[in-house]
């Protein structure tokens, strides 16, 4: 099976220029025009290799990346202009493997797809489900969307955070500093009293009975944790 | 100075003041409106006949008067009554509360020239922000529930007179902020506008140099083509910068010669058509039009520039282009039915570097197209402008004077840049 990359920008003659260039290397190759479509190709073509364009209509390349590491471990290149020294920092931070600055020149990209397919095809993980499920509730990575019992629940952008830390930690009892350090930062580490009522709140839009939860549940004098009795996980599209 | 020597208890009536008080300085923003409310409640528990705040001036060399009241005895003296300026400088040097006690009084004149003087430091987080200077003609001497009292009214005074401060700060950094976005937004449209084109030479470029590969010649014709079309888009971008900087400076220079409109405009419909095979035009023209005196180059460069916006924003559209004779000028006007541009941008589209916000992200340009035009119509001594409605299109019409002024050099004058 010959490797498959998705190329994302939104300017046709880029998309066409790596396009190009991919193929005669043997590499299988899909487009998309913005971020939104980007993740939705990834989780239904499955490409080994991403390349994805900073500024996109839609959903920018850094927020897509975002989105892509809560379900995926596929390697991301990012594609950024010469000068913006910011956004290369920041899709590094999102967990980019490497980034190309325009322009560039057709071996500098081949070398690069090359190498990063190299340093990553031994030690990933195969691609992991775009959709969590446990009981009642569901979560869809690619876009950021949470839904209990098939209706769309309104979380913040904290609360979705602290709710993803216990769908990728099931089973596992997270300590009060673990979620503050991941969710505040390392300033928030003794600042227990947000995360209770940060907890708080999610059960009140999550559970059935937040004063019974079956989500997130607390281990006195331990932490939280989201019991794996309940867990399954579903590959593909929701039922 | 003296010390409160024992927690006394306030009467409910200073209670009401001071929560009044207090009440002011939550709702009124400004330390003079404030002042002015809060005196009359103040004077209800303190008794005084002038009260005066000093700030720092401008440069922080010292300090400044910068609110006065007489409420009691000596409305009528005026100037030379006692203002209690060496108290707030010694106020101001010390940060302590300073209470000037005189010798029992004798007569009215001495009063007024030997007050009870009462200076407090407006203190907030150990910076002393001014001092406040109550002043009494004639006794009795103030209470240490008096000093109590006052260095309340002075600390809720300092809240407010910082409020205001950092609210003045806010509001200058906002407009440097302001000035540093334009600036920067004009950078990153440059910078865009000029990698974008430089990127495809690139990219396209070294693909055909690729040592490991060869490609066919509809490849090779493809990505020269590329090529060949980003380099003219490049070239364009880069005549547009010097043309605006050579308008702007005033050093354009322009060869007046009679010149035949409706020729002009064909000749540029035609060459348009090489581009956009499927373009629309109609023309609209009054005939015989007298010929203007012009810059066959430049109006041509307008007439351009106009129909490539409609290309570009008003997709799909047909354009109508009339020429209307007038008695000393010539009316010309493309009109589109585009989606339009919504009012509160229209006074800015003729500005350098200006782009409607909403089509920016879709559409290639660098907002230089219509500052051109206005910078060369208005170099023809004529007039440009707009009218547009969302959803029903949009319409540009220029003037030209048939006739040139006989006077004055064949440079643009330098603009006004203020017009909009």
């Amino acid at each position: 099976m010959s490797t498959r990359i998705l190329i994302a920008d939104d300017e046709p003659l880029y998309n066409r220029l790596l396009q190009i260039n991919l193929l005669t290397e043997g590499y299988e190759v899909i487009t998309a025009v913005n971020g939104e479509e980007a993740l939705e190709m990834i989780t239904t073509h499955s490409p080994d290799l991403v390349i994805l364009d900073i500024m996109m209509p839609k959903l920018d390349g850094i927020t897509a990346c975002e989105r892509i590491r809560q379900f995926s471990n596929i390697p991301v290149i990012m594609l950024t202009a010469r000068g913006e020294e910011h956004d290369r920092v920041q899709g590094l931070n999102v967990g980019a493997d490497d980034y190309i600055v325009k322009p560039f020149s057709a071996t500098e990209l081949l070398a690069r797809v090359r190498a990063v397919l190299r340093r990553t095809q031994t030690s990933r993980d195969p691609l992991q489900s775009r959709f969590f499920t446990h009981s009642n509730l569901r979560i869809d990575f690619a876009r950021a969307e949470v839904w209990k019992d098939d209706k769309p629940v309104f979380l913040s952008a904290t609360e979705y955070r602290l709710l993803i830390q216990f769908a990728h930690h099931v089973g596992q009892v997270l300590t009060a500093e673990q979620l503050l350090v991941a969710i505040w930062g390392p300033q928030y580490r003794e600042d227990k009293e947000i995360l209770w009522v940060s907890i708080a709140r999610l059960r009140q839009k999550l559970e059935d009975n937040p004063h019974s939860p079956v989500h997130i549940v607390t281990r006195a004098g331990l932490g939280y944790l989201m019991p794996p009795n309940e867990k399954e996980f579903v590959k593909g599209e929701p039922t | 100075m003296t010390e409160p020597s024992s927690v006394s208890v306030l009467p409910s009536v200073e209670l009401d003041n001071l929560y009044a008080i207090s009440q002011v300085i939550t709702r009124v923003s400004h330390w003079k409106p404030a002042l002015d409310q809060i005196i009359p409640l103040l004077r209800a528990i303190l008794i005084f006949d002038n009260l005066v705040l000093y700030l720092p001036n401008s440069e922080e060399k010292g300090l400044e008067v910068a609110y006065a009241r007489v409420v009691g005895r000596g409305r009528s003296a005026g100037p030379e009554l006692a203002w209690g300026e060496t108290v707030a400088n010694q106020v101001f040097q010390s940060g302590q509360i300073y209470l000037q006690q005189p010798q029992p009084e004798k007569t009215v004149e001495e009063r007024l020239n030997f007050p009870y003087l009462l200076g407090i430091p407006l203190t907030l987080h150990d910076r002393i922000m001014g001092v406040m200077v109550f002043i009494r003609f004639g006794g009795p001497a103030y209470s240490s529930d008096n000093t109590r009292v006052a260095a309340f009214a002075a600390e809720q005074v300092a809240e407010l007179v910082q409020h205001q401060q950092i609210r003045q700060q806010i509001e200058s950094i906002e407009a440097e902020r302001q000035q540093a976005r334009l600036q920067e937004d004009f950078i990153s449209t440059i910078s865009h506008e000029l990698l974008t084109p430089l990127g495809f030479i690139k990219g396209y470029t070294t693909t055909l140099l690729r040592p490991d590969t060869s490609w066919d010649e509809s490849n090779r014709r493809e990505f020269l083509t590329i090529i060949d079309e980003e380099t003219d888009r490049l070239q364009e971008l880069i005549d547009n910068m010097l043309d605006s900087a050579r308008l702007q400076s005033g050093t354009m220079p322009m060869q007046f010669q009679p010149v035949r409109l409706d020729a002009l405009l064909k000749d540029v419909i035609m060459r348009a058509r090489v581009h956009h095979k499927t373009l629309q035009i109609i023309t609209n023209l009054d005939n015989p039009i007298s010929p203007v005196q012009g810059d066959p180059q430049r109006l041509a460069q307008v007439f351009e520039n106009l129909l490539s916006n409609a290309i570009k924003y008003a997709p799909g559209s047909t354009v109508v282009i009339s020429i209307r004779k007038e008695e000393n000028r010539a009316h010309i006007i493309f009109q589109d039915n585009g989606p339009g541009i919504p009012a509160q941008y229209l006074p800015h589209i003729f500005e350098r570097f200006f782009r409607n916000p909403e089509q920016a992200p879709n559409v290639r340009g660098t907002g230089l197209g219509l500052y051109i035009c206005r910078q060369i119509v208005e170099a023809h001594h004529g007039e440009i402008s707009v009218e547009s409605f969302v959803g029903e299109g949009t319409s540009f019409h220029i003037y030209l004077p048939y006739e040139q002024p006989k006077k004055g050099s064949h440079l643009v004058k330098k603009s006004h840049s203020t017009k909009s």
